[in-house]
């Protein structure tokens, strides 16, 4: 458009252009002078993916800060259990067994000869 | 550009026009600031370095411990696991004076419903002079598990979280072992690196070390808008590696058994300095039981506190006259356990060798004779050392060398728990030296290759490396024809039916074919002339040993007991507290151990 124009001439006409556009700016009608109005609805529709975009990461964020969570429940569990497994594997010690039916008035005690096991 | 100038005659008077364009306006002028500002502040402006670390969100690592593998019993039960334990400390410098006042008379009730060990009151006090004090790490307590844990975050003031209630909880993790202290020099430990003590990998803890402990990982976290913390999938996760489990031989009923038999026997006794009992399964090698009891010497207590199974190296003492018998027999020195040798008195001048026993056996049987078998049963050195100089003197000496080195007594195998002494059998040089080897002395062996070279009698000849993780795996398939094993089998039924352990295995529940033997502790040369065996008051340090295998006509375990004990007038033999405790094992396993179970067949 500006091929074949001297140098000064250009530049004025580059000026123009940039004037024009700073004063569609303020007027509010940049868009409309670049006659984008039929573009409308992408326009629209960018905006729209874009704050999607920023509402999804803040979303993921928020997951994100859940799972961490529910990892240090797991984790929490995970201890409890072991606690549990402690618990119970010293109180399957046969000599804690055996005090514990005396305590309880059992008349169980330890064997006296080896069990007879059935084979089928 | 076109000019849009037919619009504008419709702006006059356009009221709402005007509103919306000077808001369009202002957030033109606010974006065009915004610009500015970003385009200074990523260009021009330079953060004071205060406050840019505080208000940077950024990246933080995070080292993954593995969880260590637990140690199990070979019937899957826990014998070592780990959990965190939980160390409290309390900033005293946060919250309001009042209202932090008025919540300190709860919470030192609390602590002292939780740790008793202080009163409310004391606790009290404790507080709040470290408020006065301006202490923000005043250590609460001791440490506890999660349980209690989620009690302690319930107390008031805690409850409130760090920053309002200053409760600090550090957490760490921790060792635990369900059976207390039974097999814990077998099971071990690793001790934190620790500068005055050179062995901090102790035990199957310590010797696989690399397999329980797996791999450290990473991962970064970041913080979100809102302030939370969340893993940042953009950087590097190395995910942490699991230390393995490891399933050991002991079985910890075994275990238990065996150390209450032995407990049984030395406990209360102040001439004890320890005892050591393993049980092994004699087709495998397995080591079911390893226990090693030592006193204690701030508590008087017997504690596991050192592997004498494997870490003491001493003269076997009689024990060592099974080896010297499977010599004879083997070459053919002697035709059967009934061949007689002349007495002599018990005495052979060139050799030192001086037996009482003898001299009483003449006194009983009134006979200038014995049988080998006889010989054997009493535990007479004169024998022994007859034999082994009339078969092994002069230029023979090596071939009994070269039997010990197929006996596997002369090197040590590779064990499962590190510290297993190597065995010493110098070659003997003079004949009092070859003498005393062939009943037990001037040489040095550990119970556990003792039990070794038995339980391959037991074996029919075949050696099986004790094991207690990695095996089972055969040390050799014959250290001797079927028939010699048959032979000492036969020997040592002698011992324990009609011999020197007669008297501790009577009526044992099971048949049991073993050798007792006693030899003694050295004292520094000089303490009492040239005798190294007594110290100046003629005390002595016994170290008796029984060995041996049941049922005596289809083993299925083979067993070593020794006693060590401090310089003492008292007598301490193999046929007394061992032999004692191995038949309080015996008896206890044949009741639970399926071997001796008897099968009912169920008929339609």
């Amino acid at each position: 458009m500006m091929e074949g124009l001297q140098p000064g001439r250009r530049l004025a006409k580059v000026w123009t252009l940039l004037k024009n556009s700073l004063v569609a700016i303020v007027k509010g009608q940049f868009l409309l002078r670049l006659n984008v109005g039929r573009y409308f609805i992408h326009v629209i529709f960018t905006f729209f993916v874009l704050g999607a975009v920023i509402w999804a990461s803040l979303q993921i964020d928020t997951t994100l800060a859940k799972v961490e969570k529910n990892k240090e429940t797991l984790k929490e569990m995970e201890i409890l259990y072991s606690e549990k497994a402690f618990d119970v594997a010293t109180l399957g010690r046969r000599t804690t067994i055996s005090e514990m039916l005396k305590t309880m008035g059992s008349s169980v005690t330890e064997p006296e000869k080896p069990a007879k096991t059935v084979k089928k | 550009m076109n000019q849009a100038t037919d619009t504008a005659p419709k702006r006059k008077n356009d009221r709402i026009g005007l509103i919306l364009y000077m808001i369009y306006l202002a957030m033109l002028l606010a974006s065009i600031v915004l610009i500015g500002k970003i385009v200074y502040m990523q260009v021009v402006w330079q953060p004071d370095e205060k406050i840019y670390d505080p208000l940077t969100p950024r990246n933080t690592k995070k080292v993954l411990e593995p969880v260590r593998g637990n140690i199990l019993d070979r019937k899957g039960r826990l014998l070592a696991m780990s959990y965190p334990v939980y160390i409290l400390h309390m900033d005293c410098t946060v919250g309001k004076e009042s209202e932090w006042q008025s919540k300190v008379p709860a919470l030192a009730e609390g602590l002292h419903r939780i740790f008793p060990e202080m009163t409310a009151a004391q606790y009290g006090k404790m507080i709040r002079q470290a408020r006065s004090k301006g202490q923000r790490y005043l250590s609460i307590g001791k440490p506890i598990d999660h349980k209690t844990l989620n009690k302690v975050l319930q107390l008031p003031l805690y409850s409130e979280g760090r920053n309002k209630g200053g409760l600090i909880v550090e957490q760490k993790n921790t060792r635990r072992y369900p059976y207390g202290t039974l097999a814990r020099r077998t099971i071990g430990f690793v001790r934190e690196s620790n500068p005055g003590v050179s062995n901090n990998l102790v035990g199957i803890e310590g010797k696989f070390n690399d397999i329980l402990h797996g791999k450290d990982g990473k991962e970064w976290f970041r913080q979100t808008d809102k302030g939370k913390v969340v893993r940042n999938f953009d950087s590097v996760y190395v995910k942490a590696e699991d230390g393995r489990d490891i399933v050991t031989t002991i079985d910890i009923d075994y275990q238990e058994i065996a150390d209450k038999a032995l407990r049984a026997q030395i406990d209360g006794n102040e001439d004890i300095e320890g005892a050591c009992l393993v049980l092994m399964e004699v087709s495998t090698g397995a080591i079911r039981a390893m226990v090693n009891l030592k006193k204690d010497s701030s508590t008087g207590r017997f504690e596991e506190i050192e592997n004498m199974a494997i870490g003491r190296r001493h003269e076997p003492g009689s024990v060592f006259k099974t080896v010297t018998l499977m010599s004879v027999l083997d070459d053919h020195c002697i035709k059967s356990l009934d061949e007689m040798i002349p007495t002599n008195h018990g005495r052979i001048s060139e050799a030192r060798v001086d037996d009482q026993h003898i001299r009483d056996h003449e006194a009983k049987d009134r006979t200038s004779s014995i049988s080998v078998i006889d010989g054997f049963k009493i535990s007479s050195n004169y024998v022994f050392a007859k034999l082994t100089l009339d078969n092994y003197g002069g230029r023979k000496v090596d071939k009994l060398m070269d039997h010990f080195k197929e006996y596997g007594l002369t090197s040590k195998f590779d064990f499962d728990l590190d510290g297993l002494q190597a065995p010493n059998l110098p070659r003997p040089e003079h004949l009092s030296d070859l003498a005393r080897v062939g009943y037990g002395y001037a040489t040095e062996l550990t119970p556990l290759q003792v039990l070794t070279f038995y339980n391959a009698i037991a074996g029919k000849g075949r050696m099986m490396k004790p094991y207690l993780v990695d095996g089972p795996c055969v040390l050799d398939k014959s250290i001797c024809p079927a028939a010699v094993a048959d032979t000492l089998t036969r020997a040592l039924k002698a011992v324990t039916e009609d011999g020197t352990a007669k008297w501790s295995l009577q009526n044992c529940k099971v048949t049991v074919a073993g050798k007792t033997g006693t030899s003694f502790g050295t004292f520094p040369k000089g303490q009492r002339g040239s005798d190294p065996y007594h110290d100046p008051s003629g005390r002595r340090k016994y170290q008796g040993t029984f060995v041996g295998y049941f049922p005596a006509d289809d083993p299925q375990y083979s067993v070593i007991s020794t006693v060590y004990s401090y310089p003492t007038i008292r007598s301490y033999q193999g046929g007394g507290i061992p032999a004692r405790a191995i038949r309080a094992l015996i008896d206890e396993l044949y009741i639970i151990d399926p071997y001796w179970q008897e099968e009912l067949v169920q008929c339609d």
